[in-house]
């Protein structure tokens, strides 16, 4: 398993080569495109962006991702280079500028790989509503990666990429890293520039890495991050996220909220869970119990908000400008209605309904206000319990990784699957999910971390001890 | 005869921003362009782009409140107005929905009416359409898209057409002076949508409103008014009721017809925008803005009279445009003998650029400022003064040169004049013992005959003033 620190030395040290290494994960990609993790493989520009990171490096001003190839997914805007949404509304698009994610990487002299898949518009926790590739989980190709960024932790699990970039709503980082055996996090809002990230909900959206290390994630983030002018919510800050690796935890308190630990748990996920949190305790760390009441609003107001949100964000796609158009409208409303009924999947169209109807007037405040009145409290749940402790325990997912085709047609057992995930978005506050082991049908289990907001150098600390001596389970393919 | 229905008017006036550049992205914002060239990702909707918010626009916005008489809102949002139509690329209009930048303002009209003023906020305008109907084809251009507009909303405080054509016009004066809109209504920075309700009169009560939309010009607001009173008062008077809704105004027959019911209305679900974080303002902020608004007409009026010595109607004509007020307070300030600055300024510059349809004065204050000087100290006479600023208008040059080059320059030449008038009392020493007799027209005879003589070379006052010393020594 290869990690960004081991190849930046073998890179520094020319024992390989950014084209080779780059030559290593097309074959890997192709010889397991069954997984159906990319939507696009860019292959032209990975082979040229790999021979201008040698050059770099070998004029000696390699920066940490230099060379590196990762996948990206594909709501992440590139240059262009198709981006899709796995949608059919955009499945021809091809974006006139990059994010700024993709410019400061390419500042880096990254090698991009592809467009990861995706849950459409990053609406799902299957990736299995992508209008294009539907990536499949490496530990059981029967078995979906999670989502929305399932592409991106099919990726990375199963050796296609070094590690790639993904985006995180509800838990779409968290959670297909939790169904992988990866590591994934969600940092905290505003410290990472949404600028290209094509939008579904905009005050819940964040960009994060997925990797085979908290490490890797931390220097990932430290090329990603810092305030952007193109984005008015992003902020300014200076969080090195490798600052506190190695540090002792000695003394530091981290809080189990009780609430995340209730029925809908699967037993063998909370006694991982519990593991995780003794192994802390073993080194030294305090664990103490907290309580956030408001989890049960939780899924409720963050389908509200999101979903609101992505109704005004996806009304851009009208048929007019780029993106899929019905044929011979007869009309302007013609072209809207049919172009948006055509390009759009189910999914996203429930979504889309449900977010109109929130903010219709004589609804807004029964549905939209309260649900930011939820919100409000939530996000003081998270001050009171972090003025207690440094950081909070939870598991990542309800279940482990379930069978392609399972959920789909009960949507609201699908929205409730993002119990443990989506109180980190309503809040604003960064979380991490870690690998913690197999069950007994060898399908990974994740715990998540998560602390006050740009907290998120702690968040890396703790996942790092724990992977030194808990090593990623790796997938038989 | 006593009127039967009060009027109740309230106006929304949008004003596009004069800002360089747009109000969410930092494409140019000026008027013109070929189609699609003003234009990036931001402004065209593209997936994934955010706005940014102009805080140049923010700021023409507080000044306008503020020269309105607004209170700034401390803490202020954007919403997103949401509606799907072509030339609105993002599908949704960055708006101010509870929090604007400006509340609670007031503007006197010359009635001595009030109209108070609700809100003003910023928000952006949207594309323009073309249509060709011989292909059957339609084209979007996003030039204007995410142009800075400020909406000012009015209280139903105005009484007549006539009371809405002067607010209008004024407000347009208004944001012309504060150097935050161009008001030329021609180019569509400035439109108005007019609510109308007409009640018994008397009645407290108001009575059910029609709004019409999109009106651009001061006599269409005006006519819209008359044609919709009209329409109103018929309705009442045979006992119906007025329709809520929405008509629009046809330039061409005057009149108004139905747009849309308050049925069909579009339910635009505001929300707070999350991409654009709310805007805060500090007593500082506040303070620093409303160092920095210019003097509004009223200001300058008193200014001129009190300050300048001018007349109330020549302080009035000064003031009516910006353009030709700046000027005119420029060329006083390099030569301030007020009353001839304004007399020379008002027959030669105001009468020659209102003749043209540009709204700016094409030769230099500092240059007007020394004809006036030039005129004033008889360095050439006055009507050469004039023939300087046509040539001025019509060619270039300095006034220096243009006098010299048309031999306008008065040279008080003393030689001259002693030389000519001594010849002349040499030769006609009879009129001087006329004179001496207390036949005084002579003088008159010596004046011309030596004006004539030293044409050029010397003016009439010094010629005077050497002739009537000479009668004084005999």
């Amino acid at each position: 398993m290869n990690t960004i620190s081991n190849l930046r030395k073998q890179l520094d040290k020319k024992e390989i080569s950014s084209v080779e290494l780059t030559k290593k994960y097309l074959e890997n990609i192709s010889s397991k495109s069954d997984l159906g993790a990319f939507n696009t493989v860019c292959e032209d520009e990975a082979i040229r962006a790999a021979q201008l990171a040698d050059e770099m490096i070998a004029s000696g001003n390699s920066a940490s991702l230099t060379g590196i190839p990762l996948a990206i997914k594909d709501n992440i805007c590139t240059k262009d280079i198709k981006t899709t949404c796995s949608s059919k509304m955009l499945g021809d698009y091809k974006p006139p500028y990059n994010a700024t994610v993709i410019e400061k990487l390419v500042k880096q002299g990254f090698v991009p790989l592809g467009k990861t898949s995706m849950d459409e518009f990053a609406m799902g926790g299957s990736s299995q509503t992508s209008a294009f590739a539907k990536p499949k989980n490496p530990f059981n190709t029967e078995c979906v990666p999670g989502g929305s960024s399932g592409g991106s932790a099919t990726a990375v699990a199963a050796g296609l990429c070094v590690a790639a970039l993904g985006s995180d709503t509800g838990g779409s980082i968290r959670q297909p890293a939790a169904f992988c055996g990866i590591t994934g996090i969600k940092p905290t809002y505003g410290t990472v520039s949404r600028f290209g990230l094509v939008a579904f909900g905009s005050s819940l959206d964040q960009i994060g890495p997925m990797a085979n290390s908290a490490e890797d994630c931390a220097i990932i983030l430290n090329a990603i991050s810092g305030h952007d002018a193109h984005d008015h919510t992003s902020r300014n800050h200076n969080i090195d996220f490798t600052s506190l690796l190695g540090k002792s935890i000695s003394g530091l308190k981290i809080g189990i909220p009780k609430e995340f630990f209730g029925d809908g748990i699967d037993e063998e996920i909370k006694t991982a869970v519990f593991n995780a949190a003794k192994f802390y305790e073993q080194n030294g760390a305090e664990l103490i119990e907290v309580s956030m009441p408001s989890l049960k609003y939780a899924v409720s107001a963050y389908y509200l908000l999101a979903c609101a949100e992505a109704s005004s964000n996806l009304s851009r796609y009208d048929g007019v400008k780029y993106g899929y158009r019905t044929d011979s409208p007869e009309s302007y409303d013609q072209l809207i209605k049919k172009s948006r009924s055509e390009g759009f999947g189910d999914e996203v169209k429930r979504r889309i309904l449900l977010g109109t109807y929130a903010l219709s007037s004589g609804y807004y405040d029964a549905y939209y206000k309260k649900a930011l009145a939820v919100r409000q409290k939530c996000r003081s749940e998270h001050d009171e319990i972090f003025a207690k402790c440094d950081i909070m325990l939870t598991p990542t997912t309800p279940t482990v990784a379930y069978k392609c085709g399972e959920n789909i047609d009960d949507p609201v057992k699908m929205y409730l699957a993002d119990i443990c995930t989506v109180t980190a978005n309503i809040a604003g506050i960064p979380a991490i999910s870690v690998p913690c082991g197999l069950n007994k049908s060898g399908m990974p289990i994740g715990f998540s971390l998560s602390a006050k907001r740009f907290d998120d150098a702690k968040l890396i600390q703790f996942a790092d001890l724990f992977e030194k001596e808990n090593p990623h389970p790796v997938a038989n393919i | 005869m006593c009127k039967k229905y009060d009027t109740v008017i309230g106006l929304e006036i949008h004003a596009e921003l004069s800002t360089k550049t747009k109000a969410f992205c930092t494409c140019d914002a000026s008027f013109g362009g070929d189609p699609n060239t003003h234009i990036c990702p931001v402004c065209t909707g593209q997936p994934g782009a955010l706005p940014i918010i102009n805080h140049e626009a923010v700021a023409y916005a507080i000044r306008a409140g503020l020269a309105l008489g607004c209170e700034i809102n401390r803490y202020s949002r954007f919403d997103r107005k949401n509606y799907f139509y072509p030339d609105l690329p993002k599908a949704y209009q960055i708006s101010q929905l509870d929090l604007p930048l400006c509340i609670n303002g007031k503007l006197e009209l010359s009635t001595g009416t009030v109209v108070r003023i609700n809100r003003i906020h910023l928000e952006e305008d949207a594309g323009k359409m073309v249509h060709d109907d011989y292909h059957g084809e339609s084209w979007a251009d996003y030039n204007r898209c995410s142009v800075p507009l400020i909406e000012i909303v009015t209280e139903p405080d105005i009484k007549s057409p006539e009371e809405a054509a002067e607010f209008v016009s004024k407000i347009a004066l208004y944001l012309k002076y504060l150097d935050v809109c161009d008001a030329k209504m021609q180019e569509g920075s400035i439109r108005a949508d007019v609510n109308i309700s007409l009640k018994p009169a008397g009645s407290l009560v108001l009575g059910d409103r029609a709004e019409i939309k999109n009106l651009n010009s001061f006599r269409s607001i005006q006519r819209a008014i008359e044609s919709e009173i009209a329409r109103q008062t018929e309705i009442l008077s045979e006992g119906g009721r007025v329709v809520q809704e929405t008509r629009r105004f046809d330039d061409a027959t005057g009149t108004t017809s139905s747009l849309r019911s308050k049925e069909n209305a579009n339910d635009y679900r505001y929300f707070p925008e999350p991409d654009i974080m709310s805007i805060t303002f500090s007593e500082e902020d506040i303070e620093r803005a409303k160092s920095e608004i210019p003097l509004l007409p009223y200001e300058r009026v008193m200014k001129y009279t009190k300050e300048y010595g001018l007349t109330d109607e020549d302080a009035r004509v000064l003031t009516l445009e910006k353009y030709l007020s700046d000027f005119f307070d420029e060329a006083v300030s390099i030569y301030p003998e007020y009353k001839s600055v304004s007399n020379m300024f008002q027959t030669e510059i105001m009468r020659r650029v209102k003749e043209t349809d540009t709204e700016e004065v094409p030769i230099s204050a500092r240059d007007f400022a020394k004809v006036c000087e030039m005129a004033d100290k008889n360095t050439v006479n006055r009507n050469d003064a004039k023939t300087i600023i046509r040539i001025m208008f019509e060619d270039c040059g300095t006034p220096e040169e243009i006098a010299k080059a048309n031999g306008f320059i008065v040279v008080e030449d003393t030689a001259a004049i002693a030389e000519v008038v001594d010849a002349l009392f040499a030769e006609r020493y009879d009129l001087i013992e006329d004179y001496k007799n207390g036949k005084t027209n002579v003088f008159g005879f010596f004046m011309g005959q030596a004006n004539r003589a030293l044409k050029g070379k010397a003016t009439p006052m010094s010629v005077k003033a050497y002739i009537e010393k000479k009668f004084s020594e005999v």
